[in-house]
């Protein structure tokens, strides 16, 4: 056999949660396998029935052939900016380095295999989505069979050549920091300005696409697509060969991902070794003098140790950071452009008044702020380290109290910055400024001690990546989705409340909610540490 | 290069900021036979060699042969003829200690006949034939330690490079792994390893290399290096000197 198949069977392997619950014999395990399989296939349920639910729109307003075209754009988003953050785990500075490339491997073998290993994995994602809309659009459009093996041998080649793209990038990122003896911020910086600028040319890129002005979203849409696929030709030739069954459209997506794909690994495997070997080695300070050092209570010193760890780790940095990153780019935004302006842009020359969107601030910025919570991964992410907190002489308690007020740390300064700059943007009165400013100090200790909660039930410390906790886990999905989906619904309960009644009052109950459930949920916290870990 | 040695290295210097140099001008032969012992204080460029000798560490000063054959040109072949046992090793902990031993069977091509007497040879020598159906995750350290020296043996490799391997052994299987070392070399092969047991390195190795600072302080046979004295004294003597 092929020692790439080899080496990508077993990659597969050495994550298959299937082949773990066949050779465990701890029960608990076994129960926690089945548990995440049953919410993993919920989550695909869901996605699923979201893309029915497009496909049932556009069907209704008789735009379903921009059903193809929007299937290929969302897979080919989510993909690249899927991979993009995972490329730092996967394809570099992992763990088992030397033990495989000091086996008979090529080295562009390895990075290949753990670029297909990334794709094998996220594949199932990606084909819910594009199955789900091959089942509407089958509905609405009625084509014949032949569309359907064709889309299904499509949508495989569909996630290729972003997932290409954004590993060529993180490779970029890598390489040019592995240069470095700070490699780890100047490839976090790196991945964060590229985030920056991806974001500034999907602002650009939807000026330029919605420039029609056209009156139904949908529509809005369908146009957006069209305009897409010709921005992003991949989407227009998955799109071309679904709609025409043409054959120059099926050859460019296959043969342009399998180009890619060889040119790709040929460049990255030729400096592959060199840059893992910089990634993981470290120099030695040259003249290091031992100095003073500070002592710090048990619960500073985890909060310290935490943020070593974070400093210590891209993916920690670049997932846990990025919110942050993001808010406070958005309230510079909205600083210098004007809240009104800003406002003007979303709601597209509608007559509203910014001034009732005010009470939605403190949500906004959370959105972003609370996105990902430290605490719902920090706990997994000690791994085969556990054993040091296990062992040293403190409460389990102290530990997660650190762990919440680093989170605390991080977050709270950003929240303060993030609203006081929209506040000033949207010439918010002194009392609203402060209201809100306590409402976002509640959101953020509901956001650190409930991620807290998702990161000690859902605890996994046998992981072979960091992104496996840090991304994919399930303590991360438990607390995001449900997070992420309540706070829009609540920043449109705050505006629709605050046209009936006095914002103000709005905003009292809405922190004093969010501190009973911060209470709550550090209460539970203290219980789980008590009993569970 | 010594057309007869299994490791060959000359002049090899790896540097990790711009000034600090981790390993500087290393030369040094294993010959087949050789057990080769490979002595020096934390830090004081052991691993750096290891893993520039096995592949994993780039390195543009110097050259490594195996068997013949450039590291940096044709690092497959010498692979092939190579087992690497790193100080602490990074298994796949989700798959069970027989999936990861076919996993390094199939890498080298071993057929199954000959894949599971060795499996069965070695696993007994070592006992923990009866563990090999348990994720590697459930091992402890030395189980671990085992089944990497067993994924080391499987392609009867001419060249077994070792970062420490008597970590976490227990007595036993400490003695079986000397036995195998003395067996494989018995046969021709070599053996290269790193290690701070002095008593390990003395009784164990024909030759050692003592490195300090990322440089060779002293190397040779064991007995022209201790001249009737313990490899102790003479590593500290050499220490002292440098």
């Amino acid at each position: 056999m092929n020692n790439g198949i080899i080496l990508l069977k077993t990659l597969l392997l050495s994550t298959s949660q299937r082949n773990v619950y066949s050779h465990t014999r701890d029960k608990k395990k076994k129960r926690r396998i089945a548990w995440s399989i049953t919410g993993t296939a919920i989550v695909y349920a869901l996605l699923m029935a979201f893309s029915v639910l497009i496909c049932i729109g556009f069907g209704t307003f008789g735009l379903i052939d921009a059903a193809p075209g929007m299937c290929a754009l969302t897979v080919s988003l989510l993909a690249f900016v899927f991979t993009f953050f995972k490329t730092n785990g996967y394809l570099f500075n992992f763990r088992e380095y030397d033990m495989l490339m000091a086996l008979p491997f090529e080295t562009r073998t390895v990075a290949a295999c753990k670029f297909l290993y990334m794709y094998v994995r996220s594949l199932p994602w990606y084909m819910s989505i594009s199955v789900a809309t091959m089942i509407g659009y089958g509905w609405y459009a009625r084509p014949g069979f032949a569309v359907y093996p064709l889309w299904l041998v499509l949508s495989l080649f569909l996630p290729g050549i972003p997932m290409l793209a954004a590993a060529f990038l993180g490779f970029l990122v890598a390489r040019l920091s592995a240069g470095f003896r700070r490699s780890n911020i100047v490839q976090t910086a790196l991945t964060f300005a590229f985030v920056i600028l991806c974001f500034s040319l999907r602002f650009f890129l939807e000026d330029v696409l919605a420039n029609d002005r056209v009156q139904s979203t949908l529509v809005s849409i369908s146009g957006m697509t069209g305009n897409a696929a010709r921005l992003y030709p991949p989407a227009g030739w998955f799109a071309e060969a679904i709609l025409r069954r043409s054959l120059p459209g099926i050859l460019r997506l296959t043969g342009v991902t399998a180009l890619l794909f060889a040119a790709v690994f040929a460049v990255v495997g030729r400096s592959y070794r060199n840059i893992n070997s910089a990634l993981k080695s470290h120099a030695a300070a040259r003249r290091f003098r031992l100095t003073a050092q500070k002592p710090r209570s048990a619960v500073l010193a985890i909060a310290h140790k935490e943020f070593r760890r974070m400093i210590g780790s891209t993916p920690y940095m670049v997932n846990g950071a990025m919110g942050m990153l993001l808010a406070a780019l958005l309230s510079v935004v909205t600083l210098v452009i004007g809240f009104d302006r800003i406002v003007e842009t979303i709601v597209r020359g509608a007559p509203v008044d910014p001034a009732i969107l005010r009470p939605a601030i403190p949500l906004v910025v959370y959105f972003f702020i609370g996105m990902v919570a430290t605490t719902a991964f920090s706990p997994s992410l000690e791994g085969k380290n556990y054993w040091i907190l296990q062992s040293l002489p403190i409460e389990k308690k102290t530990v997660f109290q650190g762990k919440m007020l680093f989170n605390m740390a991080l977050t709270v300064p950003f929240m303060v910055f993030s609203t006081l700059c929209l506040c000033v943007s949207a010439r918010a009165p002194a009392l609203d400024t402060a209201l809100y400013l306590l409402l976002g100090l509640a959101l953020c200790a509901f956001s650190t001690a409930w991620g807290c909660v998702c990161g000690i039930r859902h605890m996994r410390l046998d992981w072979e990546n960091e992104i496996e906790v840090i991304k994919q886990g399930a303590a991360v999905a438990v607390y995001m989705l449900p997070n992420l989906f309540a706070v829009m619904g609540l920043a449109v309960l705050v505006v629709f409340l605050g046209m009936r009644m006095d914002s103000r009052v709005v905003t009292i109950i809405l922190t004093l909610v969010a501190s009973a459930l911060a209470a709550l949920s550090y209460a539970r916290v203290m219980a789980l540490s008590r009993r569970r870990v | 290069m010594n057309s007869n040695a299994i490791l060959e290295i000359r002049n090899f210097s790896k540097s990790y900021g711009t000034d600090k140099m981790a390993v500087d001008k290393l030369s040094l032969s294993v010959m087949g036979g050789d057990i080769f012992g490979f002595i020096g204080h934390n830090g004081a460029g052991k691993s750096t060699t290891i893993r520039a000798v096995v592949g994993v560490l780039d390195f543009t000063e110097g050259e490594i042969a195996i068997d013949g054959h450039s590291v940096r040109d044709e690092p497959m072949a010498c692979k092939r003829v190579t087992a690497y046992i790193p100080d602490n090793p990074d298994l796949y902990e989700n798959l069970t200690g027989l999936q990861y031993l076919n996993f390094v069977a199939d890498v080298f091509g071993i057929g199954a006949a000959e894949r599971e007497e060795r499996i069965r040879k070695y696993a007994d020598m070592f006992e923990i034939t009866n563990d090999l159906g348990d994720l590697i995750g459930a091992y402890s350290h030395g189980m671990k330690q085992k089944v990497a020296i067993l994924s080391a043996l499987i392609h009867d490799p001419k060249l077994l490079v070792l970062d420490e391997p008597f970590v976490g052994l227990d007595p036993k299987a400490a003695f079986t792994l000397k036995a195998v070392m003395r067996d494989m070399c018995g046969r021709g092969a070599a053996v290269f390893f790193s290690t701070h047991v002095l008593d390990v390195a003395e009784k164990l190795c024909n030759k050692v290399a003592i490195i300090k600072r990322g440089r060779i302080i002293a190397s040779g046979t064991i007995e022209a290096l201790t001249e009737g004295h313990s490899l102790e004294e003479a590593f500290l003597e050499a220490d002292s000197h440098e």
